[in-house]
């Protein structure tokens, strides 16, 4: 069995060092992995991204973010992506990693997403520049979630992962206006991961929405802002890949 | 114009109506050095709930006081929470 432990939307700033370092040290005990779903900060700042650092540096288990939009408003975010990667972070964009405790080998594909909205209910690549553009740059990061999830593949991973900050599916979005849908996630995402078909996706962002719900390709979904799951990160149990039977 | 029109009070300005009030807040409380995106606010008649989740009990507090300042002459009702810092006690197996 291989444990995941994820939260996303924790949202630091200078107020909140030391709020999470406690439970964090306690993951050797509970989780082989830590997955952080993006808006890590309130406004991308590095003074905040060193927050976060102080907070994960040293954990007995390797950590894997994605940035959320919070983590972009600064206009900073190549610098708070260098600012936890300083603190062992692996922070994904388009890109994948493979992390191993204990022998597995735990693969993760990372892009923060973007909105757009749902089957029969989202925007098009239509009209004005600026709203081909919202589209296509939405567009653009399922296809780096794709590719990256395409990458595990090749590197005989026991468990693949979907990480994200926009919600791929409106499942776990309940509880939020659902006039706001479109800003909170895409389809694309969930198209992506139906492609690739991982054993689980993670994202955050709709702190008033729901913890479960799946893709209708059948993977399930699980948003972890922390609003949502209501403490310093929740833990996924995910059976790893059977050994090959002997020759 | 009607005779009945005429009669009628005039509407109050836009900039003291409610729910533009709250819409800036909103925009203010998202904007500044809160940076909070998380809190909803729902005008109820003359008063204005305030929901959501928060990462401290200082942004909660800060929240409020400018809720209060800004929307001066209305009862401002506070159900913000602080997100919960525990770890779980259990996992969710996924068979």
């Amino acid at each position: 069995m291989i444990r995941v432990a994820a939260v996303g939307d924790i949202h630091m700033g200078p107020d909140s060092q030391g709020t999470l370092r406690p439970a964090f040290e306690t993951l050797p005990e509970c989780a082989d992995v830590l997955l952080l779903a993006g808006d890590l900060t309130r406004h991308g700042t590095p003074e905040e991204a060193r927050v976060v650092a102080r907070e994960i540096k040293d954990l007995a288990v390797p950590v894997v973010a994605v940035l959320g939009n919070h983590d972009h408003h600064d206009d900073h975010p190549e610098e708070v992506t260098a600012i936890l990667r300083d603190a062992g972070a692996h922070v994904l964009e388009g890109q994948a990693a493979v992390v191993t405790r204990d022998g597995a080998r735990i693969g993760v594909a990372g892009t923060k997403g973007f909105g757009g909205g749902f089957v029969g209910r989202c925007a098009g690549e239509f009209g004005e520049p600026i709203m081909k553009e919202f589209v296509r740059y939405s567009r653009r990061r399922a296809d780096g979630l794709l590719a990256a999830l395409q990458q595990l593949d090749e590197w005989n991973c026991d468990v693949r992962i979907a990480l994200t900050h926009f919600a791929p599916v409106p499942d776990t979005l309940a509880g939020e206006p659902p006039e706001i849908y479109p800003f909170l996630g895409s389809y694309l995402l969930a198209e992506a991961i139906d492609t690739a078909c991982p054993d689980l996706a993670v994202h955050g962002h709709a702190h008033a929405g729901t913890e479960h719900g799946m893709t209708s390709g059948g993977v399930r979904v699980r948003n972890v802002a922390q609003p949502v799951i209501g403490q310093a990160f929740h833990v996924y149990n995910l059976p790893g890949r059977e050994p090959a039977a002997p020759a | 114009m009607t005779d009945r029109d005429a009669h009628r009070p005039p509407d109050p300005p836009a900039a003291e109506n409610l729910d533009y009030r709250v819409a800036h807040l909103a925009e203010r409380i998202a904007a500044g050095p809160l940076g909070e995106l998380g809190v909803r606010l729902v005008p109820h008649g003359d008063s204005v709930l305030l929901t959501g989740t928060v990462p401290s009990t200082e942004c909660r507090d800060e929240i409020l006081g400018l809720a209060r300042e800004v929307l001066a002459g209305h009862p401002v009702h506070c159900d913000i929470l602080v997100a919960g810092t525990s770890s779980p006690d259990h996992g969710e197996d996924l068979t």
